[in-house]
């Protein structure tokens, strides 16, 4: 592959990846470290031009490989994986709740979604990979994505709720912060 | 299908996604349209999707990732498909290198020489490739224009757009971790100064002797204090970069 072509694929995907590290590292410079990783091994793996079509899902899937070698893999993970979708309505209330909040905020009451769902579910949210790519590049069965989306997606409203709660007991009136600095 | 069953099915769907004309959720689709009830819930589902979606839309990779991955993917050496995927004896010193990297995985730079080498490798490399002009003084004048109490922001301000593009100072990634860069000229010879926090690289060496060296035609040197990592990068020649020290 050439500079220019690599430089394309840098541009095509470097931010998508760099929000899914962000969920699974839970902090920019592990996130970062794992996107040049990624690209590193593509750059000296060499991979040709014939397989640009499938570079997207190689990315994902090998920055998810490397995350997953920088630590060991959850025990509760295989446990978790027996328990029944927890889908529930969703009171229109929550809906709003995630317009009011900002990026950092989302991103932040996702990273606290166990990583076993964590992972699918960022991958969902990017709408980078179809549901199919998403289980190869996690190398599950179609099945337990969706599985794991449902029960990914409950952990997220509650942790935005509680996300707003801590958020909105943040807030210092103006007027006593104004009193309390000066008395 | 039960109304459960179309749940679990509609979980995996966006609207948006590559996959939503995918036949397999068609008939999940279908009965969301005719049940009220999961009409309703598969409604709230897409607007509370769509929501988070967007928001993590709005993350933005730290300044200089981009630059980082460029940086370090030719500071890797890495050379075209052609050039090396055709060459035996080439092949065989890439998969020497692959296997070097495939044990270490990603210990591979952590020994502090190495990481040295990949840091000051990376300097360079930014110096020779990335954009970055000479001495920052469009970025200086307009900075002194701006801190100016009578300076109305409102107003014309002196911008020489392209002279900011190319020129000054920049906050570049590297491992991760921010690196600030300055560029300046002295007796006539352009320098690129690289700065580290030394607590974002507790890898590196945090003291010895200047490292100095030679790499793609630049001269540069690294040296450390108690706080920082320097590297200084420069085409004038070691002597000229001796002379900074």
């Amino acid at each position: 592959m050439s500079s220019e072509a690599f430089t394309q694929l840098v541009d095509a995907h470097y931010a998508p990846l760099y929000r899914f590290a962000l969920s699974l590292a839970r902090n920019s410079a592990d996130a970062g470290d794992l996107v040049q990783q990624t690209f590193f091994i593509w750059a000296t793996k060499g991979h040709g031009l014939r397989e640009a079509a499938k570079a997207k899902s190689w990315l994902f899937t090998t920055l998810y490989r490397e995350f997953l070698r920088g630590r060991r893999r959850d025990a509760r993970a295989t446990s978790i994986e027996d328990l029944p979708p927890g889908e529930a309505d969703i009171p229109a209330e929550e809906v709003d709740r995630v317009a009011r909040l900002d990026a950092s905020t989302v991103m932040v009451a996702l990273q606290s979604v166990e990583e076993v769902f964590r992972a699918p579910l960022t991958l969902f949210y990017l709408e980078d990979l179809s549901y199919q790519e998403i289980a190869a590049a996690l190398d599950v069965p179609i099945g337990t994505v969706m599985s794991r989306l449902s029960r990914g997606k409950s952990q997220l409203r509650a942790a935005l709720a509680q996300g707003e709660s801590a958020a909105a007991s943040k807030v210092v009136p103006f007027s006593a912060a104004k009193g309390g600095g000066r008395s | 299908m039960t109304n459960e069953e179309a749940k679990f099915i509609l979980s995996a769907y966006r609207p948006g996604g590559g996959d939503a004309a995918d036949p397999a959720f068609a008939a999940a689709l279908t009965q969301a349209q005719q049940d009220p009830a999961l009409g309703t819930w598969f409604a709230q589902q897409q607007r509370h999707g769509a929501a988070v979606a967007a928001r993590l839309r709005e993350i933005v990779p730290p300044a200089g990732l981009r630059e980082a991955i460029l940086a370090g993917a030719r500071a890797s050496g890495r050379p075209s498909v052609r050039a090396w995927w055709t060459r035996p004896s080439l092949l065989a010193a890439a998969a020497s290198v692959l296997v070097l990297f495939g044990v270490a995985g990603t210990m591979w730079w952590r020994s502090p020489s190495m990481q040295l080498g990949r840091l000051e490798a990376f300097a360079v490399d930014d110096t020779l490739h990335a954009r970055h002009g000479s001495h920052g003084e469009a970025v200086s004048a307009l900075g002194t224009v701006l801190s100016q109490p009578d300076t109305h922001l409102g107003g014309t301000l002196p911008v020489d757009f392209a002279a900011l593009r190319t020129t000054g100072c920049r906050t570049i990634n590297f491992a991760g971790h921010d690196v600030v860069e300055l560029c300046f000229t002295r007796g006539g010879a352009e320098f690129h100064f690289y700065v580290l926090q030394q607590a974002d690289f507790p890898r590196l060496p945090a003291s010895g002797a200047i490292d100095f060296g030679q790499r793609e035609g630049m001269a540069f040197a690294s040296w450390t204090d108690a706080a920082h990592r320097y590297v200084a990068v420069s085409a004038a020649g070691l002597g000229a970069i001796r002379q900074l020290l």
